[in-house]
């Protein structure tokens, strides 16, 4: 009997599972569903780390200026900016009509609030690299915030893009480290409705944006775990858009009529690399290095051998599934006009690297099928390491060691922990190859700072490269308040170092998007940058008639 | 206790610091490092040196015992608190309680599933014993039990999707202003997939067993006097054979609840279900060792419950169990 109403109750259980619910009710509400892999890991600004929450704050906060798709910046929360004749003090005239999601105003004190908070709290892991050269912060009585800066920066905009302007009356209140912020009340075109970590993000669209106000009325950010089950979403049209996804899914959604698939470069654009240890004897860290690296990488011939012998085309074809182009040098494409596009990539060809390697010496002098340093001493034998952690990394890898086997070069190939990777990187030189990637900021500064002899005890060097020229144009680049002319150094500084053979990059990491055409139309298609989830697409996407 | 310290040193002895992870952008300061290791007390020795121990010294001996990360490991335990995660930078025992809850729904309704239709069959299939029914029901649990579950899962989520169910999350957003029984329905509706991908997997185990162990007791002689006696079938498998054939069942279905507590984590990533095994997995990837120290705690303490519930459900089932 105990078993008869067992099954009872299972059956009921099944049935009202099959017949209640349905999908949500939203009304005439109009909602875009968007699709993604990841979750926000924090929606307090000064502590999140991934790109997800910062999909987020873009969002629902504003900031002093707006970082275009096209790497270019808007001023929003301002009418005017001026800066002063010795380039030292900037003058916000912050705009009047500005107000929070809960209808109390925002001024120039919340900014000042926010950029103290964000400079005054060492916990939050990268707002002090953006706040470093502000010496003072006022607020006027005129609603004017005035910053003073230590020194003249050329790149103020990407200073204060990612500074986003918090409510003062909340955040006064909160511990600034351990506020969750779960009902994170902002400006922006979008508000906060309902966040449920690692399960789904509500938004609802502020229509008093006092700029870009959006012309859905809900926007839906649901995370699949699964990538399989994130496709399918879109192709059973659970989901509107998905972001974050496979390249191994392109082939399948390209079938689908109704779905449109865009590959461009993400708006925090990153780099996968391979570096080329090559730090010298003089030049290896006081205490910290161990600079094992192999000798001949510090040869411009070896590296420019490897370079040439490296067909990129071929790793875009089987890592990426041809979805993407090959790299330059460190500073993306998806950087706009910082990318120096007049650089001619050093065509793959395995006779002219052999030619190098001839000419300068490397000969297979012991005859076990592997060259020699010139001397004869040792083999051309490179540990190539990535962190294990990376999907791409093994493939990566696997390609590298037959490419370079045709010049007679072997490689051990190994994948390391991310710390020990760490660990043996930088700034200890204990590695001869590595496979990694750096994120970029909108601002070429960060990237090209990587190269400088400066950063060679610090760690953020990872090839151990030192030029004096290179280091003076990174000086003269940081205080050149010209536009054009910074834009010209910042291009000659990657000739040099792509002359240098300094990495070898086989591609910019691509961001794969698709949505489906018959449920909004407006989507932003015709920029390097493909970024359907930052405002500049939601906020003017509308229902297709 | 012998749990608490491996649980400890478990995520202590696994080569570099978590303060390190994030440590490959240039916008990361020396000083947010430092900030950083701090806040979650990694600047601190993590044990200090024992006396007994030498010549094999596990840390300084001139510093304070109990300034040492593993005796604020043990005093935070003994005041319930777990730490903060790492990842999310919010409190442990937050994220594990709203996983945890999640995980138990969904474990609950696919154990309760798996055990009714899988001793259903066992029992049918052993009183059939030896004719076609047996051994197609034979077949069917080998071949459902050995199904990757993660493979069964995608399969099944392909199929539901083309017939409109839910495959991923546990609720519709923006559900959470409708009435209860809509919410209720909508959670009930996502947890179909998940729920029949877990049912398929464990049915067969609970089926086997059931059928091996029932078949071991019809063959007793005091079976064969009941149905000299002329008792029904229903009757001796009710009040003869199942009760005693129960045991061997029992130790599995313990052994499965503690250890599925853990999550299905394949079920859970397949269907995104936001349960504890998803939660490990993150914070695995993420090197998230505060989140992984409390649910091994978790875990731990579920399987010794699971155990000692199933050793008390011994003794009731079997009279000649004592617990005293």
């Amino acid at each position: 009997m105990k078993q008869r109403t067992f099954y009872i109750i299972v059956l009921a259980a099944l049935i009202l599972a099959a017949c209640g619910g349905g999908p949500a009710g939203t009304g005439d509400k109009v909602t875009v569903r968007i699709g993604w892999a990841g979750s926000p890991d924090t929606l307090n600004p000064g502590m999140a780390v991934l790109a997800e929450s910062y999909t987020l704050f873009e969002l629902v906060y504003d900031s002093m200026y707006e970082l275009n798709l096209d790497g270019t910046f808007t001023l929003t929360l301002a009418e005017s900016a001026n800066l002063s004749d010795d380039a030292l003090v900037w003058t916000y005239k912050i705009r009047d009509d500005v107000k929070f999601h809960d209808g109390v105003p925002l001024t120039a004190e919340d900014i000042v609030f926010s950029y103290n908070l964000y400079q005054s709290t060492e916990d939050y892991p990268w707002m002090g690299s953006y706040t470093g050269y502000f010496e003072t912060m006022e607020a006027t009585d005129n609603n004017e915030v005035v910053i003073t800066l230590s020194e003249p920066i050329p790149n103020i905009e990407s200073q204060l893009v990612f500074l986003y302007v918090l409510p003062k009356h909340i955040w006064e209140n909160e511990s600034a480290v351990e506020f969750e912020n779960t009902a994170m009340i902002g400006s922006g075109p979008f508000k906060m409705v309902e966040y449920k970590q690692s399960e789904f993000v509500q938004l609802a669209a502020n229509k008093e944006h006092f700029l870009t106000p959006p012309k859905v009325d809900e926007a839906i950010f649901q995370t699949f775990e699964n990538t399989d089950a994130l496709v399918q979403a879109l192709k059973t049209g659970q989901m509107d858009m998905i972001t974050e996804m496979p390249a191994t899914a392109v082939a399948t959604l390209e079938k689908e009529a109704n779905v449109d698939i865009y590959v461009g470069a993400p708006f925090a654009p990153t780099v996968t690399d391979i570096i080329l240890n090559q730090v010298s004897e003089e030049n290896c860290p006081e205490g910290d290095g161990v600079c094992t690296g192999h000798p001949a990488l510090q040869d411009r011939n070896v590296r420019l051998a490897l370079a040439y012998a490296t067909d990129k085309k071929q790793i875009v074809d089987i890592v990426l599934l041809g979805n993407g182009a090959p790299g330059l040098t460190l500073i993306p494409d998806g950087l706009g006009v910082w990318y120096n596009d007049s650089l001619k990539d050093y065509e793959f060809d395995l006779a002219k690297a052999q030619q190098i390697l001839d000419d300068a010496g490397y000969k297979d002098s012991d005859g076990d099928g592997i060259r020699n340093m010139p001397d004869g001493s040792r083999n051309l034998t490179f540990r190539v390491n990535w962190p294990s952690d990376s999907v791409d990394g093994p493939r990566l890898a696997e390609l590298l060691s037959g490419m370079w086997d045709k010049l007679d070069i072997k490689t051990e190939l190994q994948a390391m922990d991310p710390d020990a990777l760490t660990a043996v990187c930088c700034p200890a030189f204990d590695f001869d190859v590595m496979l990694w990637g750096w994120g970029s900021d909108p601002d070429p500064s960060l990237l090209l700072s990587v190269m400088t002899t400066d950063e060679i005890p610090t760690g953020s060097s990872e090839t151990g490269y030192s030029n004096p020229e290179f280091d003076a144009l990174y000086a003269q680049q940081a205080v050149e308040l010209n536009f054009d002319k910074r834009v010209e150094i910042v291009w000659k500084m990657q000739e040099i170092v792509h002359n240098d053979v300094v990495y070898i990059i086989p591609y910019y990491d691509p961001n794969i998007q698709a949505f489906r055409t018959d449920r909004f139309t407006g989507w932003i298609t015709d920029q390097a940058k493909i970024e359907f989830s930052d405002p500049s697409s939601l906020v003017v996407i509308e229902p297709v008639k | 206790m012998f749990v608490l310290v491996l649980n400890f040193f478990l995520f202590r002895v696994l080569p570099g610091d978590p303060a390190r992870a994030g440590v490959h952008d240039p916008r990361l300061k020396k000083d947010s490092i430092e900030a950083i290791r701090v806040r979650f007390g990694l600047d601190k020795p993590v044990i200090n040196c024992f006396e007994t121990l030498n010549p094999i010294k596990l840390g300084s001996c001139d510093i304070n015992p109990l300034d040492t990360q593993f005796f604020i490991y043990l005093k935070n335990l003994v005041t319930g608190e777990l730490g903060i995660s790492y990842h999310t930078n919010r409190p442990v025992a937050t994220v594990l309680a709203e996983r945890l809850w999640n995980t138990v729904l969904l474990i609950g309704a696919g154990q309760i599933l798996s055990i009714t239709v899988g001793a259903f069959f066992g029992v049918f299939a052993a009183w059939k014993a030896r004719t076609a029914i047996d051994y197609g029901a034979l077949a069917t649990s080998l071949v459902v039990w050995s199904l990757p579950t993660f493979w069964l899962g995608i399969i099944l989520l392909f199929w539901g999707s083309a017939n409109g169910l839910p495959i991923g999350g546990k609720a519709t957003p923006g559900m959470s202003s409708a009435p209860l029984m809509q919410q209720w329905g909508d959670i009930a509706r996502h947890m179909i997939l998940p729920t029949v991908t877990y049912t398929i997997v464990y049915m067969g185990e609970y089926m086997l067993i059931m059928r091996s162990s029932l078949m071991d007791v019809l063959s007793e002689d005091y079976i064969l006097t009941a149905k000299a006696k002329g008792l029904g079938v229903f009757q001796i498998l009710r009040d003869h054979a199942l009760k005693n054939a129960m045991l061997p069942l029992v130790t599995i279905i313990a052994i499965n609840l503690g250890f599925t507590v853990a999550g299905a984590i394949q079920i859970e990533t397949v269907f995104s279900w936001p349960g504890l095994g998803g939660a490990i997995f993150e914070a695995v990837n993420r090197r998230d060792f505060p989140v992984l120290q409390g649910a091994f705690l978790l875990i731990a303490v579920t399987v010794i419950v699971a155990n000692l519930i199933a050793d008390l459900t011994y003794s009731y089932l079997d009279p000649r169990v004592h617990t005293e």
